[in-house]
């Protein structure tokens, strides 16, 4: 009986411990918690309906792998409710907003309950969107979202906090004086205007830091690589500090960087390829995640507007600060080399929740 | 009187001629010294190393290009860059970045690219489907291949051997560009002193005269679209080791630079006239305007615009030149 005993206290006592190391601790975003409002929670009540749900899913595009990764937490997640959600129908508009149009029509027609949208571009999308608000079917955006707020709610991670946290790291590691290139991401696109945006707000206040040029790069590591190669060729020396808005064309431009002998400070994301080049180089760099997990985060949220649960319009999803070299205001959350995985694919985004057989393989 | 004319007419005659033969190469002079003026970071040698280092994935890629539409009857092959990321992605794959499995993969690669070559020639000579549909199409699917195959996010790594080709020297040249300079000395000598090259200008100058004299056509044209395919893939090893990352998009946009080379360098689309040396000088032509609009720190987007006229510039030129 004793031995029985042991054995039961010696099961529960490991039993426990496992429970409490799988048990993730439950992360919040800095900007919810540095945010000087209350947050104004939305009455869902509206929406709410018995389950199971028909959800439509209207993607703007698969064209890079920052989107296939946000597309597989969408769907992964969706997987994860299967007793909600009875269908979720996904749509690849191919960056095309006409396309879209019609991939949401087509949503609306095969009578989903409500549609997540990540738009292709904010104006275009919006005429669709407050036709299918008044309808009242709940839209949910999705890392993109329409130009009017004709929308239930809005998940995303801040652009602007992206290209102020980015240039005030770069700026204070050059305590304030030195010059500076600025690599953004595709000209026009929401994203790379919004954290160019941020970015000029802390310029503003560092008169001493100087930008010698910015040209964009549309998001590619190759043209990362060349438009840095001719900067460097173009200014030398000068060059005291990289901001690019994304680890895609870092990870082009810490090459042409290491390649020409300069080794700078350089912004970028939570993309391997940039993580783990700026380990190998041994670059001071920093790095902010637009976390491809707002996926998951979305059907989440779509969950509960249709449970009739009060959701925030804006949903700020959590995202990691690294550096490899912490500054007065900005530090970082973990070690570099945690988040940097040379023996994975360069183009896997770091920072996602997807289970093992949702990774793209 | 009647002497002097004869002998001023010959002269205008002569200077004429020389200028619509090597208008490119003076026009690529100017554009050297050019940029040396405005921008001093132009001539530095690492400067002119970067620009060749770029040119030589572009310059591959466009001999492949050159020969197509040199055939004439509207060739051209859009499928260029589709099969450069392809080829990227599936090297990054299956050598794992491992040396010894380089070889073996970049053979499945270039028998891929012979195949794509092939796909497009038949379709283009046997149905006859316009060069421009049959190759869009070809394009089309194999970007969604690609995407079945990468699942959106490729992965695996490139050989150091890889990298070494696309970004290494041997002394002061890139060793990209000595790769580019043996291409374009076999697709010279191709051209020039092979009877496949003859029969090429041949079909590509009247197609019925070629046929009347028995060449057959359709396997030369095929053959172009074949030499493109298999170009492309050794554009696409050279790009994929001068970045060092499997993108899907690797060459994104060399199906019209390719083109854009081509017909700056002076080969026609009517087919039959031109050649590989005018193609270089195109591209390094592009390679150059892309380079002085970041030394002069004006937007990038105004590359689009100045490319854009230079094309125009350069095809009224020969146009007028055919029709004189």
């Amino acid at each position: 009986m004793r031995k029985v005993t042991a054995f039961l206290v010696v099961t529960m006592f490991f039993c426990t411990l496992t429970v409490a190391a799988l048990a993730e601790e439950r992360q919040f975003s800095r900007s919810y918690l540095w945010d000087s409002n209350a947050v104004v929670m939305q009455d869902m009540t509206k929406y709410k309906k018995n389950p199971p749900y028909t959800i439509g899913f209207s993607n703007a595009s698969i064209s890079n792998s920052w989107r296939v990764f946000m597309d597989r937490e969408v769907r992964a997640e969706a997987e994860k409710h299967k007793d909600l959600i009875k269908t979720l129908y996904v749509t690849d508009a191919q960056d095309k907003p006409d396309k879209q149009i019609g991939d949401t029509e087509d949503l609306v027609a095969k009578g989903c309950d409500l549609i997540i949208l990540s738009a292709a571009t904010m104006a275009a999308l919006d005429p669709i969107a407050t036709r299918i608000h008044k309808q009242g079917i709940p839209i949910v955006c999705l890392d993109r979202r329409v130009k009017s707020d004709n929308f239930t709610s809005f998940v995303t991670a801040s652009n602007f906090t992206q290209g102020r946290m980015m240039m005030l790291w770069l700026c204070q590691m050059l305590k304030g004086k030195g010059n500076i290139v600025m690599l953004p991401g595709m000209a026009g696109a929401g994203p790379a205007e919004e954290r160019i945006i941020g970015a000029k707000e802390i310029l503003s206040q560092f008169p001493d830091v100087k930008v010698l040029d910015m040209q964009y790069t549309s998001w590619s590591p190759s043209e990362g690589k060349r438009i840095m190669a001719a900067m460097i060729q173009s200014f030398g020396n000068k060059i005291e500090g990289v901001w690019c808005d994304s680890g895609l064309q870092g990870s082009g431009a810490i090459e042409a960087l290491q390649e020409a002998g300069l080794k700078v400070p350089i912004t970028g994301e939570d993309l391997n390829a940039y993580l783990t080049r700026v380990q190998k180089y041994e670059f001071p760099a920093m790095s902010i995640g637009f976390p491809v997990k707002m996926g998951a985060e979305a059907v989440r949220t779509s969950l509960k507007v249709l449970q009739g649960i009060p959701v925030p319009f804006i949903v700020n999803v959590t995202r990691k600060v690294l550096t490899t070299v912490d500054t007065a205001d900005v530090k970082s959350d973990q070690p570099w080399d945690t988040m940097a995985h040379p023996e994975w694919p360069g183009d896997w985004w770091i920072d996602n929740t997807l289970p093992q057989n949702w990774l793209p393989k | 009187m009647e002497a002097y004319t004869a002998w001023t007419g010959s002269r205008r005659f002569a200077f004429k001629s020389t200028f619509e033969k090597y208008g490119i190469y003076i026009f690529l002079i100017i554009l050297f010294i050019f940029a040396s003026f405005v921008s001093p970071a132009f001539l530095q040698p690492q400067n002119l190393k970067d620009v060749l280092h770029q040119a030589a994935a572009l310059g591959i890629v466009a001999i492949g290009q050159t020969f197509v539409i040199l055939g004439g009857r509207g060739g051209l092959d859009l499928s260029v860059a589709s099969v450069m990321a392809t080829v990227a992605v599936i090297i990054a794959k299956n050598t794992g970045g491992q040396n010894e499995l380089l070889l073996p993969v970049a053979l499945v690669c270039v028998l891929f690219g012979l195949l794509v070559g092939l796909a497009n020639g038949l379709l283009v000579t046997k149905r006859k489907v316009p060069p421009f549909m049959a190759t869009l199409g070809m394009m089309i699917i194999i970007e969604g291949f690609r995407f079945i195959y990468t699942k959106g996010a490729p992965k695996g790594d490139f050989p150091p051997i890889l990298r070494f080709l696309g970004r290494g020297d041997l002394g002061p040249i890139p060793v990209s560009v000595l790769s580019l300079a043996a291409l374009t000395a076999i697709a010279v000598i191709i051209l020039r002193k092979t009877l496949f090259g003859r029969q090429l200008y041949a079909v590509g100058g009247n197609i019925h005269t070629a046929y009347l004299s028995g060449y057959n056509a359709d396997v030369i044209l095929t053959i172009t679209y074949m030499a493109s395919g298999l170009t492309a893939v050794i554009a696409g090893m050279y790009l994929a080791g001068w970045i060092g990352i499997a993108d899907n998009w690797v060459g994104k946009g060399y199906e019209l630079d390719s083109i854009a080379a081509v017909v700056m360098g002076g080969t026609s689309f009517e087919g039959g006239q031109g050649g590989v040396l005018g193609t270089i000088a195109g591209v390094l032509i592009i390679m150059m305007i892309y380079n002085l609009i970041l030394l002069l720190h004006l937007p990038i987007q105004v590359q689009y615009i100045v490319k854009g006229a230079v094309i125009i510039l350069a095809a009224s030129f020969y146009v007028r030149r055919s029709s004189t």
